[in-house]
């Protein structure tokens, strides 16, 4: 059903000056190459801008990104936190209402395995375009992670310590918030990146099918009129605003699993 | 105090615990020994409530170990320390109390806390503790409950034979100074023996009692009882009726 506690981030942290210097100069090369390619190798720009041509868009309407890039973070923020909480919401449930985890939970399996991007046309026939329905395929991808990840965690928690709890007789309202949630926390997470990252996904598919905002609708209409230096400053914005929002959930997990590189048993 | 009235637990078609009686009155040590798998976990979560008897009763101070529970007036210490990584020493000690819808006493709680060695390290988390530190923590913990029973489940199982020994006679310090009841299960000869006032020999599975020592050791005691012949003597004769032989010899490994 749902795999052991991990997700496929890499873990890298550097420290040391010969461990930050790597990364940097492959970068350098590799936009140096870019830019040495694009000027000595006859390439029609519309196929390869160079880098400084798409620097260059970027410096000379700046406007253009920004809004485009805020109405893509609206739409990850808002969608995303609702189909986050829904998510979360839903696991809860099911943990303490044991009819409903049965009457919902091979549903929510079986629907995971389809894409949800397939599902953007069909919201279009029933909620049309616009910001709603884009919020709501949002929501919908960022949904499953959290729910599933959620309902994992809340599953491993050590029966030891449910134990010690009940012996003294513990709220269980109390018993939930300080043993079972704490326990879930890494699961939890785990969740939170991917759907953080699923919605940022979402909120590119919804600007190419619902809205015609923000940076995937940028992306789209730049590549249609072959404005290629203006996509790829588009899609290097779209990275930096992922990369932002991934960033606060690993913040966010430091504060919050601080214990759990220290715990060797 | 702890009254076991002919308990039977079953599980689906497994009998784990079969027909057991048992007293343990108030201020005694009793130790239950048996190997591994025999139902003596089984019968300690029972008397302590977290498991229902199939068949039979458990009265704590007379009445339902749940009452018990609800009162906090038992203190279960686990073989796995269950302390919570995210919590200090000494929130780990409160916590409990706290659950248990006891007022809180930090005071006492440091108290504790130095009276097993553990001054200093109040602040530390279970990460940063030895194996042996973090279980006398989570014994803290069920003492600050200011429960009457303790209720221990192989609490030393995963430690060293050194610091095993030395926490051995360490409860039975507390014991004598903090006047508990304790039951305390074990699968090792000498700490059985050492411990307790009386030693009830368990075998299975289906688990039930088969004999009982009066140990007839020094009170208080301390390291030099393993020397003792009179420790050597009863540690040979729980191994006897254990392993079902005369003459096993008396030495401390296991």
């Amino acid at each position: 059903m749902v795999g052991p506690r991990d997700d496929d981030s890499v873990e890298w942290s550097a420290t040391r000056i010969e461990d930050v210097l790597p990364p940097i100069v492959a970068v350098v090369v590799l936009v140096g190459g870019w830019a040495l390619f694009t000027a000595f190798a006859s390439v029609p720009s519309f196929l390869l801008p160079s880098p400084i041509a798409v620097a260059g868009r970027l410096a000379g309407n700046p406007e253009l990104y920004a809004t485009n890039a805020l109405a893509t973070l609206e739409r990850v923020v808002y969608g995303g936190a609702i189909g986050i909480v829904g998510g979360f919401a839903l696991a809860v449930a099911v943990t303490f209402v044991r009819p409903l985890r049965y009457a919902v939970l091979p549903y929510i399996v079986t629907v995971r395995v389809l894409p949800k991007i397939a599902i953007a046309p069909a919201l279009l026939i029933y909620f049309g375009t616009g910001r709603t329905t884009s919020l709501i395929f949002v929501a919908a991808i960022a949904f499953f992670p959290t729910a599933l990840s959620t309902i994992a965690g809340l599953e491993r928690v050590d029966r030891r310590y449910a134990d010690l709890l009940r012996s003294v007789d513990a709220n269980p309202i109390r018993t939930f918030y300080a043993v079972e949630l704490r326990f879930a926390l890494p699961d939890i997470v785990s969740g939170l990146k991917q759907s953080v990252t699923l919605a940022v996904v979402g909120a590119v598919v919804a600007e190419w099918v619902v809205v015609d905002d923000g940076l995937g609708a940028l992306v789209l209409v730049a590549s249609e009129n072959l404005l290629t230096d203006v996509m790829l400053a588009a899609l290097v914005i779209l990275l930096v605003e992922g990369l932002a929002l991934y960033g606060l959930v690993v913040l966010l997990e430091r504060r919050l699993l601080w214990y759990a590189s220290a715990e060797s048993d | 105090m702890i009254d076991v009235e002919n308990v039977t637990v079953t599980f689906d078609d497994v009998t784990a615990v079969r027909d057991v009686d048992l007293r343990v009155d108030t201020g005694e040590f009793v130790t239950v020994i048996g190997p591994s798998g025999c139902g003596k976990t089984t019968l300690l979560r029972t008397i302590g409530g977290l498991q229902d008897p199939t068949n039979g009763r458990v009265l704590i101070a007379g009445r339902d170990p749940v009452a018990s529970q609800s009162d906090a007036n038992l203190g279960f210490v686990f073989q796995q320390h269950t302390l919570f990584p995210w919590k200090t020493a000494l929130q780990n000690v409160t916590f409990l109390r706290k659950m248990a819808g006891k007022s809180p006493r930090p005071g006492r709680a440091r108290e504790l806390l130095e009276a097993v060695g553990l001054e200093g390290s109040e602040h530390l988390y279970p990460s940063e503790l030895s194996g042996g530190m973090k279980q006398r923590v989570a014994i803290v913990r069920a003492l600050h409950l200011d429960a009457d029973v303790l209720l221990m489940d192989e609490p030393f199982g995963e430690l060293d034979e050194i610091t095993r020994d030395r926490l051995s006679v360490e409860l039975r310090e507390i014991w004598r100074q903090e006047r508990k009841t304790i039951l305390f299960v074990t699968h090792s000869v000498p700490e059985a023996v050492l411990l307790a006032d009386r030693c009830l020999l368990f075998d299975g599975p289906p688990g039930r009692l088969v004999a009982s020592f009066d140990i007839d050791l020094p009170r208080p005691r301390d390291e030099r009882v393993f020397e003792s012949p009179a420790f050597q003597r009863q540690v040979a004769a729980v191994r006897s009726a254990l392993y079902g032989t005369r003459t096993e010899p008396a030495s401390r490994t296991d």
